[in-house]
């Protein structure tokens, strides 16, 4: 699998720059919500690194080489993680250094980012196998579905919560960040067997 | 040992099927797939290496099944050069290199700088930067750098020019000087293959029509070209495709064995053979 992660990280290398920019932009902002914006576009890089697949029709040749179906599905599992967790703590980093400019207590922002991070494996979880089952082109419309409707959720959710534009405390934060991490994780669990088992008809099919 | 055994092999993808495919290619040799567009020249060389599940019959490569856990260590031996270089358009030939150092065990990073330099393939120009005879030479680089023992080309020389294609067919011959090496070539171009190959594999709608030593094959046929009223003398077996001259007479491939010694015969090229049973000329041709 160590061969098709490096292969995604070649092909994501001029995406990465564009991603740190951004990662930068969005963390700087003042707000709560924007570092999370940060690991959602995180999320986005292994439907880039298969639309790029798909284009160079490397998606047709890597089923002939020896990698199993489990490393192939794998791999995009692992990519976006690893980039979940760099947005994330490049994102909590940063904020953290400027904690003062940004008026957030620490604790606040490893709970905000725990939340975030939880979100974005959750998407990974349910958009991955989509994307093995539709293709990059339908699965994206998916994707973007996901995304706006997570973000709609939590602004209708923080409005009817929380006074708008504040974190609420730490205190109140650490329990729902938790079980959305645990949650993320959860449904990466049955995810992943679950892509493999999509992708394995796929070969059975023969598309 | 065979590197190559298909017994039985079924597989239907939408009006298209591969119908009981069966063959057995031996260690050593060089086999040129032949077929139309559309009769499973890919399919079957997918099939080969689980790129697609077949519903039913067996896979053996290298003497492993293709159902056999030991299955994916045995890819690891094979080298695959399809129609397009299909590796990542954004990265470079030295990154490829590295891909292709932690996919294959046996990877040969000194054999695959001296392809890159023998092909004058630049190392950190992106690939989507290369022609398209740039990009097979660099497929067939990265199939030959890991000490494969069988190769697998789905037309490889496809688009390509002659002096391109004379240079990767040489690289054919080199890798088949060995004797444990084996080659499964996909092409069109007929005289391609008759130039490399050792047995013919013709393929026709999904179904194997002829699979054959070479030399028997061109011992088998022959090619007679004389008046209608000589053609017609013939026995019917004997005629296996027959074609209208442009300016009076005919011309046939024949059964050697089946015509009278004493007619003046041609050595056919396998073009000839292959085209004669393509277009099926002994049940279109009125007599």
């Amino acid at each position: 699998m160590r061969a098709l992660i490096l292969k995604d990280f070649y092909v994501v290398g001029k995406q990465a720059r564009a991603f740190f920019l951004l990662l930068l932009v969005f963390t700087c902002l003042p707000g709560s919500f924007y570092n999370t914006f940060a690991i959602f576009y995180a999320t986005m890089l292994p439907y880039t690194v298969m639309a790029y697949d798909e284009r160079s029709k490397w998606d047709h040749l890597a089923p002939l080489l020896p990698y199993s179906p489990g490393e192939i599905v794998g791999s995009k599992y692992v990519l976006g993680y690893l980039s979940c967790l760099a947005a994330a703590a490049l994102s909590l980093i940063l904020r953290l250094a400027l904690g003062s400019f940004l008026h957030q207590m620490p604790a606040q922002l490893v709970a905000s980012t725990a939340a975030a991070l939880g979100t974005g494996f959750c998407i990974l979880a349910i958009t991955l196998p989509l994307m093995f089952r539709f293709g990059v082109e339908r699965g994206r419309l998916v994707m973007f579905f996901m995304i706006v409707l997570v973000c709609a959720s939590a602004g209708v959710l923080g409005t009817i919560f929380f006074s708008a534009g504040e974190l609420p405390p730490s205190s109140s934060l650490a329990l729902p960040s938790a079980l959305l991490l645990l949650g993320g994780l959860a449904v990466s669990i049955l995810s992943i067997p679950l892509s493999i088992g999509i992708y394995r008809r796929r070969l059975a099919r023969g598309n | 040992m065979n590197a190559i055994e298909m017994s039985h092999v079924k597989k239907r993808l939408g009006d298209f099927s591969i119908q009981d495919l069966s063959f057995a290619l031996p260690s050593g040799a060089i086999c040129g797939l032949v077929g139309e567009n559309g009769a499973g020249k890919s399919t079957t060389i997918r099939l080969l290496l689980g790129g697609i599940t077949p519903d039913s019959g067996a896979i053996r490569l290298l003497g492993t099944d293709s159902t056999d856990d030991a299955f994916l260590s045995v890819k690891e031996e094979v080298g695959v050069v399809l129609d397009d270089a299909c590796f990542p358009e954004t990265i470079n030939a030295s990154q490829l290199g590295n891909v292709m150092q932690r996919t294959y065990p046996r990877w040969d990073a000194a054999q695959y700088a001296a392809f890159l330099e023998r092909f004058e393939l630049p190392a950190k120009k992106p690939i989507s930067k290369f022609s398209r005879g740039m990009r097979m030479k660099l497929s067939l680089s990265a199939a030959l750098s890991h000490h494969a023992r069988l190769l697998l080309l789905d037309e490889a020389t496809a688009g390509l020019d002659p002096i391109v294609r004379d240079e990767i067919l040489d690289l054919l011959l080199e890798f088949a000087r060995d004797e444990g090496h084996t080659v499964l070539l996909s092409s069109h171009i007929l005289s391609d293959l008759e130039k490399v190959c050792d047995y013919i594999a013709f393929l026709s709608h999904g179904r194997l029509l002829l699979y054959e030593d070479k030399d028997q094959l061109l011992e088998t046929y022959a090619l007679f070209t004389g008046t209608a009223e000589q053609a017609d003398s013939l026995m019917e077996e004997a005629v296996v495709g027959r074609e209208n001259q442009p300016y009076g007479g005919v011309r046939c491939l024949v059964r050697r064995d089946m015509v009278p010694p004493t007619l003046d015969l041609q050595r056919p090229t396998v073009e000839d053979v292959i085209l004669f049973l393509v277009k099926g000329a002994k049940d279109t041709c009125a007599r």
